[in-house]
């Protein structure tokens, strides 16, 4: 079912990055001050954009799964942070060389914008040890939730927080107060395209995987019988677990086919 | 044809930064795909074993002589959980719903 239009989406996803890195390299122009070292800027400010993205998305699809108890919105609101945690090291790492570039230092405290995206990545960090934390499954999915969308509000309240800050010295890209020139522009909008898209297709192939083994666990406990869970014990794990199995509930445990299917039926 | 037409890249000191920043990206992007290339790899572990154990206590064939048809067990089997097909699939996860 998550496959289905992901080979569509990997082969546009290749395309987009194709063009992306033409673009960066052979037609944008260079810029006056940085030089050749500000085509960086169209792989780092994407990345950051589409993790931030990201991390609301992951808020609002936990909205969505406390609204209906459905374990695959749960399923779907991790993958979308966990994705963008590993976009958010990748951010970290290319602001870093960027800034070592650029200003010499491979990290400055005294700039807002690294530090807040500093702060939101280790606030997101703690969102694997918590689901870990908790061994029941619905607890588990239901605590996430509410984890993820508090610090998904957070994400835009930072930013609009460092906005404000007057001491900034990253450019402003989008905006009235844009400055970049139509060339540069056009790259940067098909970066971010390129970006977004590598995410989505990595969010899918992540749910694809995660249902397939669902799918199998549902197929091993039937081909062995009832009582089967038992010979596959699942232990405490960050990831959501989502059991395929019409005769039990959504949060259902396969060690004892107990399930707690409350408001399942949304 | 872009590349062609286009200037020699000014690849000096700022050079292996630029590369340095693209190649990050590449190898996050290269070690997710080799964790998903070493769950791939389970999953078909998996289903290896769920195919021995559906075709070790199928039943023998008929006294007619039909061909040992191993898919035929399976397919039974694999068809009673409801999720050997997309569509039955998408039939557990409605259920779920």
């Amino acid at each position: 079912m998550y496959g289905r239009g992901l080979r569509t989406l990997s082969i546009a996803t290749v395309a987009v990055m194709g063009i992306a890195l033409a673009l960066v390299f052979f037609y944008a122009p260079l810029e006056a001050e940085e030089g050749f070292l500000q085509k960086i800027f169209y792989l780092h400010v994407p990345l950051a954009i589409v993790t931030l993205c990201g991390f609301v998305l992951g808020a609002l699809l936990a909205i969505q799964h406390l609204r209906t108890r459905d374990p695959r919105w749960d399923m779907r609101a991790y993958v979308a942070i966990h994705m963008s945690l590993i976009f958010a090291v990748a951010t970290l790492i290319t602001g870093s060389i960027w800034a070592r570039g650029s200003w010499g230092h491979w990290w400055v405290w005294s700039e807002p914008t690294l530090v807040s995206f500093l702060i939101v990545f280790l606030l997101y960090a703690t969102y694997q040890p918590l689901r870990f934390a908790i061994e029941d499954p619905e607890r588990q999915a239901r605590y996430a939730s509410v984890f993820a969308i508090v610090a998904g509000a957070f994400v835009p309240l930072n930013f609009l927080a460092v906005r404000l800050s007057t001491e900034y010295l990253h450019p402003r890209v989008l905006g009235s107060s844009s400055n970049l020139p139509a060339k540069m522009q056009l790259t940067f909008l098909v970066s971010l395209l390129a970006i977004a898209l590598l995410y989505g297709t990595l969010c899918k192939y992540e749910l694809t995987a995660k249902h397939t083994r669902a799918q199998l666990r549902a197929l091993r406990r039937r081909l062995a019988g009832d009582g089967a869970g038992s010979r596959t014990p699942q232990g405490r794990s960050a990831e959501p677990r989502l059991t395929l199995s019409p005769a039990a509930g959504p949060y259902a445990s396969p060690a004892t086919g107990a399930s707690a299917p409350r408001g399942a039926g949304a | 044809m872009i590349v062609a037409l286009a200037p020699a890249l000014p690849l000096h000191e700022a050079g292996k930064y630029v590369a340095g920043a693209y190649v990050v990206l590449f190898v996050i992007v290269l070690i997710y795909v080799a964790i998903m290339a070493v769950r791939l790899s389970r999953i078909e572990r998996e289903l290896g074993e769920l195919l021995e154990l559906a075709g070790g206590d199928r039943q023998p064939p008929h006294a007619g002589g039909e061909p040992d048809d191993t898919r035929g067990t399976i397919a039974g089997r694999v068809g009673s959980t409801g999720i050997d097909s997309p569509e039955s699939a998408a039939r557990t996860e409605s259920t779920l719903a």
